[in-house]
């Protein structure tokens, strides 16, 4: 009985997918909406990578929203871990004490590895406005990098402290870089304040690569201290 | 020429992708299944990485440092995995005979 019902959702779902390959045509010329975007954002902006390019500016408002839910979502689970976080401060050695060491392959691996995902995601935030990439991706990597340092060694403490104020700073940073572009631009997060120089260069693209290292630091902070809330 | 030999070891690759796929379903526990994982993947994704090497030359050099990553991450991924899961004695099939690693803890412990 159960096997049959499952033979028949598989079945059905096959249906589905089947006929949205066979209704699939691939379109050869972009939609009108996507022919201006790609049309004006490396005009307009100077930035090679059209994603980044709406991101950080016509929808870096947006951007700037999804940062604020990250932070909302940090806060909660600081709001609902946080009670379990008290008794470990009262007792930080007995919880050394107690938990699993680490073996010696991830320590070791996590020596070798915690610089080069330092790097990448360095790489990565630095280079949104010219390839693939940006300030929430490269955040990420930075959280995973901190993850593994977590894993890797018991001893090592995130500093909330440190954190919390970097990502305040850079969150405080964005909305001034946002205002002076309502000043120095045509509107808030404008990333014609500077200027666009070389297509394709590194300084480039106005102020897209500095909102692009603000979010990463932020989003990076935001993660880490959610992954250091769940540390039991 | 260089397209052949590309798309050869591209195949190859995705047949040790899919002999890991296979892996996961026909290997009886959590551990034998992780290696299954663990070792046709990396050797699949080196492959893979290696043809599309032979594809695009001007990658190489980018395409060499992800390998260098693949290879450094995936073996202590996995070994942090089997090591979370033989410490919170997640069963091993019957037909396992040898534990080296709970048999140095219990020497550990009898020695202290």
């Amino acid at each position: 009985m159960r096997r049959a019902f499952v033979i028949l959702v598989v079945v059905l779902f096959g249906l589905v997918f089947t006929s949205l390959v066979i209704a699939h045509n691939e379109r050869h010329s972009l939609r009108p909406l996507a022919e201006s975007y790609v049309k004006l954002i490396p005009q307009e902006l100077g930035a090679p990578n059209v994603i980044t390019g709406i991101l950080l500016t016509y929808r870096a408002f947006d951007t700037l929203g999804e940062v604020a839910v990250l932070f909302m979502v940090a806060a909660g689970v600081g709001l609902v871990l946080g009670a379990s976080n008290k008794r470990r401060k009262s007792s930080p050695r007995k919880v050394v004490e107690t938990a699993r060491l680490s073996s010696e392959i991830v320590q070791s691996g996590a020596q070798i590895l915690a610089p080069l995902i330092a790097i990448f995601a360095a790489y990565i935030i630095m280079n949104g406005h010219r390839s693939a990439g940006g300030g929430f991706q490269g955040g990420a990597v930075i959280a995973s990098g901190v993850l593994l340092l977590v894993l890797a060694s018991t001893r090592y403490r995130v500093d909330l402290e440190f954190l919390s104020m970097t990502e305040s700073a850079a969150g405080v940073l964005f909305v001034l870089t946002g205002i002076a572009g309502l000043i120095f631009a045509g509107g808030f997060l404008d990333n014609r304040m500077l200027p666009l120089g070389q297509f394709g260069a590194f300084f480039s693209a106005g102020a897209i690569p500095i909102l692009s290292v603000l979010l990463g630091v932020k989003v990076g902070c935001e993660l880490s201290v959610i992954i250091d809330r769940f540390r039991a | 020429m260089a397209e052949l030999i590309g798309s050869i070891l591209v195949l190859l690759g995705a047949i040790f992708h899919f002999s890991a796929g296979l892996g996961m379903l026909r290997m009886p526990d959590a551990y034998t299944r992780m290696q299954a994982g663990t070792k046709a993947s990396t050797l699949g994704n080196t492959l893979i990485l290696l043809g599309l090497g032979f594809y695009h030359p001007e990658w190489s050099l980018k395409l060499l440092i992800i390998i260098c990553f693949v290879l450094m991450t995936n073996p202590v991924s996995s070994h942090a995995l089997a090591r979370a899961a033989h410490m919170i004695r997640i069963p091993m099939t019957r037909r396992t005979t040898v534990d080296a690693l709970r048999a140095t803890r219990q020497r550990r412990r009898s020695g202290k």
